[in-house]
């Protein structure tokens, strides 16, 4: 077992170290992305340019250059950005956390309760018209793509429909943090919960619909049929239990990656300045510090969800143990 | 099935229509007059109200006649562009599902039969990947090669060519198909016939063609919708971020990004194309399911 | 300095198009501060503007900033409109007293001045805040401040600096004197922009960064956090010295808020959340705020224009015939359609924008040329290009990827086309694409671009943008991207800068000759020149907008 998690501990550095030395690769790729000019400023003489570019170390090895940032990331932890000069990264990526946080727990909520209602609702009408429908609109869902639901919410809640009832109460775009206000914080997260939770909903609410129609025609069911229980308590007691351990293992990779800053899409959609915001931002301007920081940090949300829904399985399903 | 022929048969009328019309969907029209119900009108209306700011783009007329949908920053006909825009992301599409599925087998089948080295590497490579959330990497990508060219020796991608989004999204998905053939491939191997076949010193790529192939076939066939679904979002939110296709070749994902600069004042232009994404993913995904019951019953692919 | 005062003049004739500018009429100043003394202005940003070191950043957005927190020798008179380009005295009791051959400039600093950390401003922090431009390698050190003797070594081995024979300090007579090393007509403009602010000698001579550095004027930065905000305050141990040069503020503070989208920006400004925005209202709010919130809008102009550096060295644009072809192709009033119509733009064809020192009416690329473009002329064009023989060839326009930018370089595509071009047009990043069109090595063979003054002399546009000194091949710093390099009018631009010296009229109309004779070659396009929407809240007053420091912020109240 101590092996096990070794190597899945090894396995895992080595991930984000690889993926640390591909984002640093793309980014001397670019032409253009020599940041000493822009750091300069424009028309600076080029005999200023080459100072930064001496200053900033920008004339050594690439070798020697990774390896000092990742020092300055890691173990002084005073990297700081090449955009906002003096700014240190670390902070700047943990100040964009509780936006997203809130934004992905929200939405997983509305997730969660949502694909229940869908999944159990579907599968216990197996067949008829609210089953269909469901499973059409579930479609639906998993086929607008989230930017353009989200277009679509602020054009409602933002413009068209702005000063009726329905939408009057929406704030303005942005984030209003957690302990500034609840109320505030509250009206700011709805729309982007709805529109990041569509997608998620359709998604679980059709596997959650095929495991407990898998489930029904398993044995244990069967019998708890025939001793006569009722199809509320079967639904509850008996299929949605053994239903949910795919649930929870996409749920737990699903929610790693939305933390990480998947959910990038929605936040600059509503003007969130979570880490998807930051990590995109930091991509326009080439702003390489930024960038390494909120990719490890992304990555590292991935991996670790993953492992931690393998070692859960691994506690559930001895036979995965090997 | 039949949603997707019409709108794969609407999208290559698009030249047609632009030419009933007489507009041409990629020249700025900032000049244009049409004709709207015997009144001749500037296709760009100067705001004439209070101070006098901004110019608006006509708004939908609701007939074929021209500006059915209403015009774009440009002027230009944005139900044409939106015919032609389709054009481009199917193909895009269809180009990145054949890219990736040919790597991902490549890989697939190399890791899987080769095994030892070469598949502890190319896992390895994977999972790198597979851990780099899928958009941040099409992101990273754009943005890099969209200011460089692409020299592949047999041929060039210049930034700025529909070939490059063809290319990113080709290659970022490549991890989600080829973990699965390489599970499947190595079934292949250990399964009786394969030894069978190896044991009698048939050449590999005999095995690979003969036994291997035809049996991944299935696999492979059940990714095709899928892959076509998320390639059609995935370019759109690229173009979205104007990191995808490049003026003024239009996409679906160019013109919700045209019409979000116009979302307060002519909603139409990034409606329409938004709904022309769903109904296709949506026809896309239905058949997905069909394909799926079909060829993969036990629902191995996910 | 008389100099000064009539490049003041000229600009006078800017017009200024304030809709409602609320203007201090009858009342005094000390009436005004005693009824609106007080209360917060909150102004909104999409995103924070880099370092908040005066001698370092270079956005206008913070420059804006500067102007009110920070102060150097001399400064841009703090007054609406076009008087702003006058240089007045500022930590300096007086306009220095410049020698006979214009070498040497002696300062006599004010008495009793203090910065917000409570020490005292003298001559040494004079003399160590102009080693500090060098030793943090300011981004003007090596174009501004390169005239001042010792500039050279300084540049070289910035650690060292000493500026040893170019800046000496005299603490008993408190003066502090700057000798040249030949004579600058522009100097006292250079040193009246914020990078050549003085700050506390002690300052650390690296790039502050977040860090504040205590300043000089009626405010302080307290706080920043580029993904939150900016907060300002009042400097407690700032004493007004001068109205013209550094007037006392009304509001108690200033805070920036940084994180909100254009759009979003325009909906805090009318529910009165926030007092101004910074970025531009997106183009498809502008009819809406130009007759719902009339009263809260300032459209102001810029001493800015928009142009199309053509890569001389680069075919077809080598070609001269084909810039020129395209200089008529354009419909410049299409474009000013793009910017939001004739009440935010002006089409134009020269270098220098209207108002400007040395600018004089004058359009060659127009049917009819005369003094001003009135349409394009396609026949010409066509001509044109036929005799050159490159139509066919593949043209790639490079613009950044803002929707207006974006819409200059497809309607720029269609034209190219039109002409027979086979056109495309690539968006790259905002924040790259300024030093990816700069660098010869990216063969980039046409762009969009927009230049905005420094100070008010013709030479910050035509010997920066197209002098044969800002072109660096290879170089992501080479501003004078078309490459252009014509030795003759170099030598004429360098003989009216210094003619400027003796006669600033003369010079400035030969600079207005030598805009043309520029555009005779043609190495740009000018398009159009912008003019700047301000969107105030409904409480704000008194708001006041110079070409030179934009909206005077200090000098607005909300109470």
């Amino acid at each position: 077992m101590l092996a096990t998690v070794l190597a899945r501990l090894m396995q895992m550095a080595f991930v984000m170290f690889g993926i640390s030395v591909l984002v640093f690769l793309i980014f001397f790729a670019t032409p253009g992305s020599d940041p000493a000019a822009r750091i300069a400023g424009r028309n600076a003489a080029p005999e200023t340019v080459e100072q930064i570019r001496h200053e900033f170390g920008f004339d050594r090895a690439l070798p020697v250059q990774y390896g000092l940032m990742m020092k300055r990331l890691f173990i002084t932890r005073d990297l700081t950005s090449f955009v906002n000069r003096g700014q240190k990264v670390i902070p700047q990526v943990l100040d964009a956390v509780p936006a997203t946080l809130s934004l992905v727990a929200g939405a997983a909520v509305l997730w969660v309760l949502g694909s229940l209602f869908v999944g159990v609702v579907a599968a216990a009408m197996r067949d008829t018209v609210v089953d269909r429908g469901l499973m059409i609109l579930s479609l639906i869902g998993i086929s607008m793509p989230v930017f353009w639901l989200g277009e679509v919410m602020n054009l409602m809640s933002q413009s068209r429909f702005h000063d009726t009832w329905l939408f009057s109460w929406v704030p303005g775009l942005g984030y209003v943090p957690l302990s500034e206000s609840l109320g505030g914080w509250f009206k700011a997260l709805v729309i982007p919960w709805i529109t990041l939770a569509v997608l998620y909903i359709g998604i679980y609410g059709r596997i959650l619909r095929a495991n407990l129609i898998e489930a029904y025609s398993e044995d244990y069911i069967r019998t708890a049929r025939a001793k006569g229980l009722s199809p509320t308590r079967i639904m509850l007691r008996h299929a949605l239990r053994t239903s949910l351990l795919p649930f929870v293992t996409m749920f737990g990779l699903d929610f790693g990656a939305l933390v990480g800053g998947a959910a990038l899409l929605t936040e600059v959609v509503f003007g969130l300045n979570g880490v998807g915001r930051l990590t995109f931002h930091a991509l326009q301007n080439l702003d390489l510090p930024v960038i390494l920081a909120t990719v490890i940090y992304a990555s590292f949300f991935v991996v670790a969800a993953n492992a931690l829904v393998d070692v859960l399985y691994a506690v559930i399903d001895p036979r995965v143990r090997k | 099935m039949l949603v997707l022929l019409l709108v794969a048969l609407l999208t290559l009328l698009a030249p047609l229509y632009a030419g009933y019309l007489g507009v041409d969907p990629f020249r700025s029209n900032l000049r244009g007059k049409v004709e709207i119900a015997g009144e001749v009108v500037q296709v760009m209306q100067q705001s004439t109200e209070g101070l006098g700011l901004g110019v608006t783009p006509i708004g939908p007329t609701w007939n074929p006649g021209g500006y059915m949908l209403g015009a774009d920053n440009q002027g230009r006909d944005v139900a044409a562009r939106l015919l032609y825009g389709g054009r481009n992301s199917l193909f895009i599409a269809s180009a990145a599902t054949v890219i990736c599925l040919v790597l991902a087998t490549l890989i697939g089948l190399a890791a899987g039969f080769l095994g030892g080295v070469v598949d502890m590497a190319l896992s390895r490579i994977l999972d790198v990947l597979w851990a780099f959330p899928v958009y941040l990497l099409a992101i990273s990508l754009s943005i890099v090669l969209l200011t460089s060219t692409i020299d592949l020796g047999l041929f060039t991608i210049t930034a700025g060519s529909l070939a490059l989004p063809v290319f990113i999204i080709g290659i970022i998905y490549v991890p989600y198909v080829a973990r699965p053939v390489r599970a499947r491939v190595l079934t292949l191997r250990h399964s009786e016939f394969v030894l069978a076949a190896v044991g009698l010193g048939l050449p590999t790529h005999r095995i690979l063609r003969r036994d291997i192939l035809p049996n991944l076939m299935p696999t492979i066939i059940v990714f095709v919708p899928i892959l076509l679904a998320l390639a059609i979002v995935t370019e759109s939110a690229l173009s979205y971020l104007s990191i995808g296709v490049q003026p003024p070749d239009a996409s679906w994902g160019t013109i919700i990004q045209d019409g979000q600069t116009l979302l307060y004042s002519r909603p139409a232009v990034a409606l329409a194309p938004g709904i022309a994404i769903v109904i296709t993913v949506l026809a896309l995904n239905v058949l997905g399911d069909a394909v799926r019951d079909a060829l993969d019953p036990r629902g191995q692919v996910r | 300095m008389t100099n000064w005062t009539r490049y003041a003049a000229l600009t006078g004739a800017a017009a200024l198009l304030s809709a409602t500018a609320v203007t201090a009429g009858a009342e005094t100043r000390e009436e005004m501060m005693a009824a609106h003394r007080g209360g917060e202005i909150r102004l909104v940003a999409a995103a924070a503007g880099g370092t908040i070191d005066p001698q370092i950043n270079y956005t206008l957005q913070y420059w804006q900033l500067f102007y009110f927190t920070y102060d150097g020798l001399v400064t841009f008179k703090r007054v609406e409109g076009a008087g702003a380009g006058g240089v007045v005295p500022d930590l300096a009791e007086a306009m220095p007293e410049v020698s006979a051959d214009g070498l040497t400039y002696t300062f006599k600093l004010r008495q009793g001045l203090k910065f917000s950390d409570g020490s005292d401003v003298g001559v040494d922090d004079v003399v160590a805040s102009f080693q500090r431009v060098f030793k943090v390698s300011g981004p003007t050190a090596g174009t501004f401040y390169n005239g001042i003797v010792g500039a050279e070594a300084c540049i070289a081995a910035p650690a060292d600096c000493t500026l040893d024979g170019g800046i000496s300090a005299d603490a008993a007579s408190n003066t502090v004197t700057i000798t040249l090393t030949a004579p600058d007509p522009e100097f006292l403009y250079k040193i009246a922009v914020p990078h050549a602010s003085v700050l506390p000698a002690e300052t650390l001579q690296e790039d502050a960064g977040v860090t504040p550095i205590p300043t000089t004027g009626p405010y302080m930065f307290e706080s920043y956090n580029p993904n939150e905000s900016l907060v300002m305050v009042r400097n407690p141990h700032f004493k007004e010295w001068s109205v013209d040069a550094q007037p006392d503020g009304f509001a108690d503070s200033i805070v920036f808020d940084f994180g909100l989208s254009a759009e979003a920006q325009v909906t805090a400004v009318q529910n009165g959340q926030a007092d101004w925005m910074f970025d531009q209202p997106p183009t498809d709010r502008l009819a809406e705020i130009g007759t719902q919130n009339a009263d809260q809008v300032h459209v102001n102009t810029l001493t800015a224009f928009w142009y199309v550096p053509f890569n001389v060295n680069l075919a077809p644009f080598d070609d001269v015939r084909v810039r020129q072809a395209v200089n008529y192709a354009i419909d410049r009033d299409a474009l000013v359609g793009i910017f939001g119509g004739p009440v935010l733009a002006q089409p134009v064809c020269t270098i220098l924008p209207p108002a400007f020192p040395g600018h004089e009416d004058h359009c060659a690329y127009t049917q009819n040329p005369g003094t001003d473009w009135t349409a394009p002329d396609m026949d010409k064009a066509l001509a044109l290009v036929a005799e050159s023989g490159t139509a066919g060839q593949k043209v790639t326009i490079v613009v950044d990827d803002t929707s207006v930018m974006r819409d200059v370089g497809t309607y720029l595509q269609s034209v190219l086309t039109d002409l027979g071009y086979d056109a495309s047009v690539n968006s790259i990043s905002g924040n790259i694409q300024f030093t990816y069109i700069q660098n010869t090595n990216n063969k980039v063979q046409m762009s969009v671009s927009q230049w905005y003054q420094d100070y008010p002399a013709a030479s910050n546009f035509l010997n920066v943008l197209l002098g044969c000194a800002s072109f660096h091949p290879g170089s992501d710093s080479s501003v004078n991207i078309s490459g252009y390099c014509n030795e003759e009018i170099d030598a004429r631009m360098q003989a009216a800068m210094q003619l400027a010296t003796t006669d600033p009229d003369a010079a400035n109309l030969e600079w207005a000759k030598i805009d043309q004779a520029m555009m005779a070659e043609a190495p740009i396009a000018p398009l159009f020149t912008p003019k700047h929407v301000d969107l105030v809240s409904k409480r704000l007053g008194n708001f006041l907008f110079s070409p030179q420091h934009q909206w005077l912020m200090s000098q607005a109240w909300v109470q």
